[in-house]
């Protein structure tokens, strides 16, 4: 292959300026579409994995099997108890056991009664700082409770803004909860997991009040010497269970996971939404294939006879074939090249707009390099594909029929 | 405009069949796709709609709030049977029954499962019996005075949920208590339903302890036409009774219509996103034909200086071209629709024999498959106004010289 072929060929774009554009632009749109989709989808499912749980390997979640759907515990078919708590203490490797409750409570607020999801926090100030930064929890107002705090809580974002209670909460308010007297002393920053920011924390014994809660846990967290050896205690807390509970393997009636198994089935979801999403908006792509393929087909009837006097003077079929090819492989190319540039101002946009609209920092576009030069390569190949027939009819034809037009 | 423009144009698409049919490609798969999107939004609240109408829209139905995950997840506001005395005895209502859930560990065969179990009462079930929604396949409804059985849905009969399929007369351990499958009810699509394991509320008592508590109550109006009005009276009578206000209320009403007001507001919401990232392939399929129909001018320059030699005014040529894209675009969407016909159907044959769901349906109404011709006509015309415009705008000494 010859370099002054790439100059022929550009010359040739470049003939054709607007309809070369025109083509171009289906390209540019399908790559725009599917980039900007799938860095906003992405950034999305980051925005969810940093925050869903501050993940690190060396934690360990514990629950009874569920029946249904819903916060961890809440659909299990028995409770775990203090009990349990007590196994894990002893198994090996566990340095800390957290247990938690997450339910319903209701509140009472400018004569207004509200159902609001209510977790747990433990009581020793170790657990509790364990419990904040693993779910990042911070305060926009107010403070953070600490070990022995009673009658007290935690808003989430949301449940302090006006929509909720038609009047906007703020530390040192007093909320009726379940009928008991409760202090806000801190409005929590929102956060990824929008469940959270609809949620209220308070201490566990007086969750346990209020909800005449005797021995019961809903989710155990648990704290490993380290990440290395997770899977192994994870195995030995399994272990344990059975034996406690006279469970043959293979029939147990609890689990025990890691929060990235954990975070791995929401993944799932987000990954096939993503990939519907993206597959819908690659349809426009393969138009604009299309749209190159008809192109190159037009620019071979219209340079017969150039293709004629090109072979009379000695250019093989494979020249020709090269020709074309490059070609469609180089409009594609530039196509794919702008709609990258285009996609990724597209979906930064986006996110900043509703950044700004809903008043947060939690969307972002994520660009990853690789997602860049594949849909790069992905057009090219793309264009490539869609220049071959009509290269091939070209390179086919008979120099004598191609002169006569 | 004359008849004869759109045999020219028929004739000038069809003697370049490859660049017409690539062409028109582009408009086939769009106009496929949105379509195929429409059908399958329209026909999923449409089955939806339709379950609710078997089991009677003369229905509404009542929940305790606060329940962290649906019934049987320990609600704080609870519900009792005092309630239910109180809803009798509102005018209006003809007959109601109630349901309390709970979270069991289910055994059939060698296959342990925990799912939800459901307690009725069954010297009160005439309001689930009697409607549309849960026929017997198998066996018999479960009566008064039955003790120890249950009625399950479909999907354990086909053997969908437990390894071994289960039919009436089979005994399943729940919560380590044996109970012996009086019905299978039958195919009802949705795996709420298909997956039930109904239970006498007394059984359910037993077995998990849970007192009078009710989860959830579903009233019979007198008719379809007042049951707004009952609903409204049921909910101001229990307000006065459970000593709440409208801003303290800890229950909630949902009638069928709100129900699938909330759903089809949830699909609709869905589709139009997902429609509008479909648009972008028809934006692209109508670029492609505007320049089919630019390169199309740019060929038929000379032809164009004959017409106006001969005298062919600017608007002659204009609506030449124009119909001759608007054609394009009605073509592709023709094949569009059928293609698009054609997909959802097999989607819905796919989800009905793979995912055992009825749900999923293909509505194939009249006005969608206009409205996509007329939209498609529509975009094809829009695409080619330009070219056509630039082609009516040539003078005829100059397209004659053009070579």
């Amino acid at each position: 292959m010859r370099m002054d072929y790439f100059y022929l060929v550009l010359k040739n774009i470049r003939r054709r300026g607007l309809r070369s554009w025109l083509t171009l632009l289906g390209i540019i749109i399908g790559i725009t579409a599917v980039i900007s989709l799938l860095s906003l989808g992405q950034g999305l499912q980051e925005a969810i994995t940093s925050q869903f749980s501050g993940i690190a390997a060396d934690r360990l979640i514990v629950t009874n099997t569920e029946a249904g759907f819903g916060p961890p515990g809440s659909t299990a078919v028995r409770k775990l108890a203090s009990h349990d708590q007590q196994l894990l203490e002893r198994v090996p490797g566990v340095v800390l056991t957290i247990p938690r409750l997450i339910r319903v409570t209701s509140i009472e607020y400018n004569r207004q009664k509200q159902f609001i999801f209510t977790g747990s926090l433990p009581k020793e100030q170790e657990a509790i700082d364990f419990i904040y930064t693993t779910f990042q929890l911070k305060v926009t107002e107010g403070k953070l409770l600490k070990a022995g705090d009673r009658g007290v809580v935690l808003l989430g974002s949301e449940v302090a803004k006006e929509t909720l209670f038609d009047k906007e909460i703020h530390t040192g308010t007093h909320l009726k909860i379940q009928g008991n007297d409760f202090e806000v002393v801190g409005i929590l920053a929102p956060l990824g997991n929008v469940q959270f920011n609809h949620a209220i924390f308070m201490p566990e014994d007086d969750l346990k009040t209020i909800l005449d809660i005797k021995d019961e846990i809903d989710v155990l967290i648990v704290k490993t010497t380290s990440i290395a050896r997770s899977e192994e205690i994870a195995a030995d807390i399994a272990r344990k269970f059975r034996k406690d509970r006279h469970e043959k393997e293979g029939e147990e009636d609890f689990s025990v996971q890691t929060p990235a198994a954990l975070l791995s089935s929401v993944n799932t979801i987000l990954n096939v939404i993503n990939i519907v999403v993206a597959g819908i908006a690659s349809i426009a792509l393969l138009i604009g294939a299309i749209g190159v393929s008809n192109t190159m087909f037009t620019a071979v009837i219209e340079r017969r006879r150039d293709i004629g006097v090109m072979k009379a003077v000695g250019a093989r079929n494979a020249d020709v074939l090269s020709l074309f090819i490059i070609e469609s492989g180089l409009l594609s190319l530039l196509g794919g090249l702008l709609g990258v540039l285009l996609g990724m101002a597209l979906a930064y946009s986006i996110a900043s707009a509703a950044n700004l609209a809903l008043g947060t920092t939690l969307l972002r576009a994520s660009f990853s390099i690789s997602l860049m030069f594949a849909a790069v390569i992905f057009a090219f190949l793309l264009g490539i594909i869609a220049g071959t027939v009509p290269a091939w009819q070209a390179s086919r034809l008979h120099p004598i029929e191609a002169l006569r037009g | 405009m004359n008849p004869e423009y759109i045999s020219l144009a028929l004739h000038t698409l069809w003697k370049r069949k490859l660049r017409t049919s690539l062409t028109m490609l582009g408009i086939v798969i769009a106009i496929a796709t949105l379509f195929v999107l429409v059908s399958i939004s329209l026909g999923l609240q449409g089955a939806v709609a339709e379950q609710f109408r078997e089991l009677g829209t003369d229905k509404f139905f009542i929940f305790p709030k606060g329940q962290p995950a649906g019934p049987g997840s320990s609600s704080v506001a609870l519900m009792k049977l005092s309630d239910v005395a109180v809803i009798d005895k509102v005018p209006g209502v003809k007959d109601l029954s109630y349901a309390v859930a709970g979270n069991a560990k289910v055994e059939f065969g060698d296959s342990i499962r925990y799912t939800q179990v459901v307690g009725i009462p069954t010297e009160r079930g005439d309001v689930f019996t009697e409607s549309g929604a849960y026929e017997i396949d198998e066996g018999r409804h479960l009566k008064k005075d039955d003790r120890d059985v249950i009625a399950l849905g479909y999907d354990f009969k086909r053997g969908s949920f437990f390894t071994k399929a289960a039919h009436a007369g089979d005994t399943i351990v729940i919560n380590e208590r044996e109970f012996r499958v009086k019905a299978v009810m039958g195919f009802r699509g949705n795996p709420g339903d298909d997956r039930l394991i109904l239970m006498p509320l007394e059984d359910f008592r037993e077995l998990f302890n849970s007192s009078d508590r009710i989860d959830q109550v579903i009233v019979q109006a007198e008719s379809t036409a007042v049951v707004k009005e009952v609903a409204e009276r049921v909910e101001k009578k229990l307000r006065s009774t459970r000593h709440v206000t409208e801003k303290t209320q800890d229950f909630t009403l949902l009638t069928p219509e709100e129900l699938l007001d909330s759903f089809g507001t949830i699909v609709n919401i869905l589709t139009g996103f997902l429609i509008g990232v479909a648009g972008i392939s028809l934006l692209v399929g109508a670029i492609g034909i505007t320049t089919t129909m630019y390169t199309s001018v740019l060929e038929r320059t000379r032809d164009i200086g004959v017409m106006k030699a001969v005298g062919a005014r600017n608007a002659d040529v204009l609506s030449l071209f124009i119909i001759e894209s608007g054609l394009l675009g009605l073509l592709g969407g023709l094949l569009g629709v059928v293609l698009g016909i054609t997909m959802s159907k097999l989607i819905e044959h796919i989800a009905a024999t793979q995912l055992g769901t009825t749900l999923l349906q293909a509505a194939v109404p009249p006005w969608l498959i206009i409205s996509c011709l007329f939209f498609a006509c529509f975009i094809g015309t829009l695409s080619g106004i330009w070219p056509a415009w630039r082609a009516s705008k040539l003078k005829a000494v100059d397209a004659l010289r053009y070579e």
